[in-house]
């Protein structure tokens, strides 16, 4: 076993709590499919038999009665860890790292991309480095979103990535808001790499590979809590510290002693891929290096490396955010080629349906209904004359006759009353929308659901 | 020959690439350069107070000729050639030349003026006389070059049709890694575009730079990639468009090309004037600004990296000037004898009627005309100008001898050495690295240039002149004749020093050593959250930063306490923990030096004492307050055991200075015991007389009162 998959699908969804308030992320559908199935596929398809999946135990009970995720034919070992305990992504790391016995593939549940995995591995494998992470051109998101005003505030803070010629070498890594000074990089990169491509507007998939020794380090070093927050900004900075650079001769010296004094005084120490004698002796042998222009050693002597894979093509969505799970639920489903209609469905013939639709199990839909572009849950029933143009239905929802939805997400169990008109909204968990409504670019939730906010 | 050859080529490929653009109008006129022949420093002093920078010669020829064969090959038709030091040598030189022929396509004229002080001056001139109708190459005269601009010329064209003239300039570079030989260390940049635009929006020189600051208003224009570059030798080659001179004339400081830039950056949301930059792989760039440059531009010109300008091309067409070619780089022209046993390894140009001698050893060295060298010379990296004699058993390594110098038996050059012109010496004498030798006494040069200097210093000097008009011996020889230059008599600030010697920075061999190892892990390491320090902490920080200050400062008492009464309130302090925290830090202030014997501590307390006995006064007033602050002074001394010696002297000078009162003290010492430790201090010898001779005196005042 080359590499041990690690799943995040603990979190909450705290950036679209009106879909979360019943339902927690990592089992909202998209495509009739829970958003965490999407990466499990992507590591089966790979190849991985084995995941370890870090979640709620209120995820762990529906996952055990789902039946896609009963389709997954890896071994899931399943970590439940405290719901609204405050664990970040590096605790989570921490707390399972008895587990982790090679190196580590840690991806998100709300990553849903066609990337080719093997591109980040391989560069892990190729630099034997420490870490290598996916990251992808920002996706402009086209879809209506309910209850949003106007175009999205393009306000938000951009990370800033430094990467070398190849675009392969992570350089540089930090948030707008922490750049109020101006950036600042030192020159003694800039000699190692001297020509560095600043780029913005790019999405961090959260999908790190990273060596062992990185959880190691984890566990001594309590006082990271996230990865993508602390830990590898921490890592991409490491690269062209002296320290972990110049420790390489202590390090062949007294590897045998060191093991045994491994305490917390050099845990730093850990991080740093050490080469194995071979590959260091084949390094010296032979004349490959990694850049060119100067006549120094591969990689300039340095011992941690970190690594990342921009996509330029292809689809790669965080669903964080209500507009990325819409759009997510227009382009997912053009990946996998599947009946867009459940065997088990009920379904009229006098029915206009768009084959860009797709209809989940036991469904009913009745007469003269015109359905396009839209996605509807299991169990759902869409009575006569009833349209759906470009929304979301999840599960067991029931529409009355003569609805016109259009460009809404409607959550599981919600009753549409007769005749109703919906307009880009977003109807809420079990809520009742009234006969004859008219409401347009709303978001329609429960009493008890507005008090949390 | 092969010169030629691409110039037609590449003139044609300029036009029809021109000709795509359906640019009719600016194509009708002919492209115009304007040539700097003057540097406006004085780096090459002593060798350019005989011959201006742009004639000295490079490879044999004169540096001024590689540039106009470069702008003649890359298609300008119109040169402007602005001379100001040694004008007239330089216009004799390009009269004689063949860009003065009739035949020559590109037509030279020849501006002189005294009064241009910097590159500014002459774009201003330039602006002035209207002498550029559309985009010009503005150039130094000591570039070599080979770099195609045609196509840099066609982007150029076509961001300025596009932007309605917003793009004013397009700085040619060439592309190199850090540590190159080409590279100029102090013309390290570090330019930061925006990959699309390869517009430039930051530009910095990072000489003596550890850290690149990037201010954050350059990122927000609007693209998503910016690349930072720092693998760019500025060619100093840039295609200006008109608007650059009459931006020179409406920015009257300006002074070079760097003000330029800086200032156009800056302005650039006002004036919305841009420069862009065009990077090119192949082709070669490089002023010569220093000598380590001439060095290097020299071998690789030899070594043929400049083609087709390589010295068998003979491109200025001077008869005689021929020379062969043959394998390892060995260039001979015409005339050349070489003695028995003599071995040219390598990288070896000879010009013309040079003779020389039996088992020399000579490698990497350009030697001109009608030089004469003797047996037995090792000449690795010498550049020997014209009609110089050498005799034998000499040694020169990494030196450059300039016309008509002489250098007798047995002389050794040791790097970096500079001959300048007419010089002679030895015999048997060994120079160390760096020495600069020239006919021109060192002092001279303030007299010649300084106007402001006074009639009576001048008198002064020249006495003093006359005095030290004998050539050292020891210096220069037996025979010798010259002065030794030193780099620091070159000019009076230290900073300069470094940019003002002659040879330049030596590039640094090993590009970790510089920056890396003064560089702390600190910032790198995790942030762990500092436990918040309480406010009473911070306020005994603060105090004793205020009264550091205060005595750096010699701010008055007055002030600090009003400096330590806001502090109180900021930090919600009562009064009785001020009154503790101000003895304590007092008391301690002292240690902040190391190992202090409690002698050495009551010296420098006692002038403390006294000078910040206001600010005691101000706050020990009550009773208690005496009490307060005697247990701080107690606290204190429990602490520091080794000096209680001290701790009477610091006590009496307190109630000398009335900062306590008697009665407090003596109430303290019979009641403040609390711990075993306490009592023992009590116990110690000194405060006990000291508390006799209190009781006592009280004693008498009071006898004294009745």
């Amino acid at each position: 076993m080359e590499l041990q998959a690690v799943l995040m699908a603990a979190g909450g969804g705290s950036r679209m709590t009106d879909l979360t308030y019943n339902t927690p992320k990592a089992m909202l559908p998209v495509g009739n499919k829970p958003l965490m199935w999407y990466p499990l596929n992507l590591l089966e398809k790979v190849g991985f038999e084995e995941v370890i999946v870090i979640t709620t135990k209120e995820v762990q009970k529906m996952m055990s009665t789902d039946l896609k995720i009963k389709d997954v034919k890896m071994k899931l070992d399943v970590v439940s860890i405290q719901e609204d305990g405050d664990m970040g992504t590096a605790d989570a790391l921490r707390h399972i790292q008895p587990k982790i016995k090679t190196d580590i593939l840690v991806l998100s549940c709300d990553l849903i991309t066609d990337v080719a995995l093997h591109e980040v591995v391989d560069l892990f494998r190729a630099h034997n480095a420490t870490m290598a992470m996916l990251m992808s051109k920002a996706h402009e998101f086209t879809e209506t979103v309910p209850g949003q005003k106007g175009k999205k505030k393009t306000a938000e803070q951009r990370d800033f990535v430094g990467v070398d010629q190849s675009g392969k070498r992570l350089l540089f890594m930090a948030n707008e808001a922490d750049l109020e000074d101006g950036l600042s990089i030192r020159k003694s990169i800039m000699r190692k790499h001297p020509r560095m491509l600043i780029k913005t507007g790019l999405v961090d998939a959260h999908l790190y590979c990273l060596k062992k020794a990185v959880v190691d380090f984890l566990t001594e070093n309590k006082s990271i809590s996230s990865i993508r927050g602390e830990l590898v900004p921490y890592l991409v900075r490491k690269q062209f510290s002296k320290t972990v650079n110049s420790q390489k001769l202590k390090d062949d010296t007294d590897d045998q002693t060191q093991e045994k004094n491994d305490g917390p005084a050099n845990h730093e120490l850990l991080i740093s891929s050490r080469d194995e004698p071979l590959l260091q002796l084949a390094q010296e042998r032979s004349c490959w290096n990694d850049h060119r222009g100067d006549m120094s050693e591969a990689y300039h002597g340095g011992k941690l490396r970190c690594y990342v894979h921009i996509m330029d093509q292809g689809l790669c969505c965080r669903v964080n955010t209500l507009a990325a799970y819409i759009e997510v639920n227009r382009l997912a489903p053009k990946l996998f080629e599947e009946p867009s209609v459940h065997p088990s469905a009920d379904i009229s013939e006098r029915c206009q349906m768009g084959s860009d639709s797709i209809i989940g199990a036991l469904c009913h839909i009745a007469d003269k209904t015109s359905i396009k572009r839209s996605t509807i849950g299991n169990s759902t029933t869409v009575k006569e004359k009833v349209k759906v143009t470009n929304s979301i239905i999840m599960h067991g929802v029931t529409i009355e006759e003569g609805c016109n939805i259009q460009g809404s997400v409607i959550c599981s169990n919600a009753v549409i009353g007769r005749g109703a008109d919906l307009k880009y909204c977003l109807v809420g968990n079990g809520q009742h929308i009234e006969p004859e409504a008219e409401r347009t670019n709303e978001i329609i939730v429960g009493t008890d659901q507005l008090m949390e906010i | 020959m092969a010169s030629k050859g691409g110039k037609q080529s590449r003139s044609a490929s300029g036009l029809s690439g021109r000709k795509g653009a359906g640019d009719q109008e600016e194509e009708d006129q002919p492209l115009q350069a304007v040539l700097v022949a003057d540097s406006f420093n004085r780096r090459f002093f002593p060798v350019t107070k005989d011959q201006p920078r742009a004639l000295l010669p490079l490879g044999n020829v004169a540096m001024i000729d590689y540039t106009l064969e470069f702008l003649t090959s890359t298609g300008v038709q119109e040169t402007f050639v602005f001379c100001c030091w040694m004008a007239s040598k330089i216009k004799a030189h390009l009269q004689k030349s063949k860009w003065c022929r009739p035949s020559s396509p590109n037509t030279v004229h020849i501006i002189t003026s005294d009064l241009y002080r910097s590159l500014g001056d002459v774009l201003r001139d330039v602006d002035a006389k209207s002498l550029v109708r559309s985009d010009f190459v503005l150039v130094y005269g000591d570039v070599v070059s080979n770099i195609d601009i045609s196509q840099a010329l066609q982007e150029h064209r076509h961001r300025r049709k596009m932007d309605k003239n917003i793009s004013v300039m397009t700085m040619i570079f060439k592309e190199s890694s850090p540590g190159h030989r080409s590279r100029c260390e102090e013309d390290d940049v570090i330019v930061a575009v925006d990959s699309k635009s390869q517009q430039i929006l930051h530009y910095q020189k990072t000489q003596g730079l550890k850290k690149l600051q990037f201010p954050m208003n350059i990122f927000h224009s609007g693209s998503d990639e910016f690349e930072i570059r720092h693998d760019l030798l500025d060619s100093h080659i840039s295609i200006c468009s008109p608007q650059v001179a009459e931006l020179f004339t409406d920015n009257f400081d300006y002074q070079t090309r760097d003000d330029f830039v800086r200032g156009l950056l800056v302005n650039e949301e006002i004036l919305g004037n841009q420069i862009h930059v065009h990077v090119t792989k192949d082709g070669y760039g490089v002023r010569v600004s220093n000598l380590l440059m001439y060095d290097s531009v020299s071998s690789d010109l030899v070594r043929r990296w400049v083609y087709p300008l390589t010295p068998e091309a003979n491109f200025t067409d001077q008869e005689g000037h021929s020379c062969t070619y043959s394998r390892h780089n060995v260039y001979r022209a015409s005339g050349v004898s070489l003695g028995h046993g003599s071995q040219m390894e390598e990288n070896v140009l000879i010009g013309c009627d040079t003779s020389i001698g039996a088992n020399c050893y000579i490698s990497n060295s350009v030697i001109g005309d009608n030089c004469i060298i003797g047996d037995n010379v090792v000449l690795d990296h010498a550049y020997i100008w014209n009609h110089v004699h050498i005799a034998s058993n000499v040694e020169i390594i990494q030196s450059v001898i300039c016309d008509k110098a002489e250098v007798k038996q047995g002389v050794t050059l040791k790097k970096q050495c500079v001959l300048a012109y007419d010089v002679v010496i030895g015999p048997n004498i060994s120079l160390p690295e760096g020495t600069v030798v020239s006919m021109h006494h060192p002092e001279e040069e303030e007299e010649d240039d300084d106007e402001f200097l006074s009639d009576d210093a001048e008198v002064g000097q020249r006495s003093d002149k006359t005095k030290q008009k004998v050539f050292n011996p020891a210096e220069v020889g037996a025979e010798g004749k010259g002065y030794i230059w030193k780099a620091s008599s070159l000019d009076d600030t230290e900073e300069e020093e470094l940019s003002q010697c002659l040879w330049g920075l030596v590039l640094n061999p090993d590009p970790e050593s510089d920056s890396e190892d003064s560089e702390t892990d600190g910032p790198d390491d995790p942030v762990i959250p500092s436990p918040e320090m309480d406010d009473v902490k911070v306020f005994h920080m603060e105090v004793l930063g205020t009264l550091q200050r205060g005595l750096e400062e010699n701010i008055s008492c007055d002030n600090l306490v009003l400096e330590i009464n806001s502090l109180k309130y900021a930090y919600n302090i009562s009064l009785k923990e001020v009154m503790q925290i101000l003895t304590r830090v007092v008391l301690e202030y002292p240690f902040q030096q190391q190992h202090l014997t409690p002698s050495q501590y009551v010296a420098l307390l006692l002038p403390l004492l006294k000078k910040w006995a206001p600010v005691f006064k101000n706050y020990v007033k009550r009773a208690q307050d005496h009490l307060d602050c005697l247990s701080a002074f107690e606290e204190h001394f429990l602490e520091q055991e080794s000096h209680w010696a001290a701790m009477v002297k610091v006590l009496m000078n307190m109630y000398e200075l009335e900062i306590l009162e008697e009665e407090m003290i003596l109430r303290w010492f019979s009641q403040g015991a609390t711990g075993d430790k306490s009592r023992q201090l009590r116990k110690n010898q000194g405060l006990q007389k000291f508390i006799q001779w209190l009781e006592e005196a009280e004693e008498s005042s009071e006898e004294d009162g009745e």
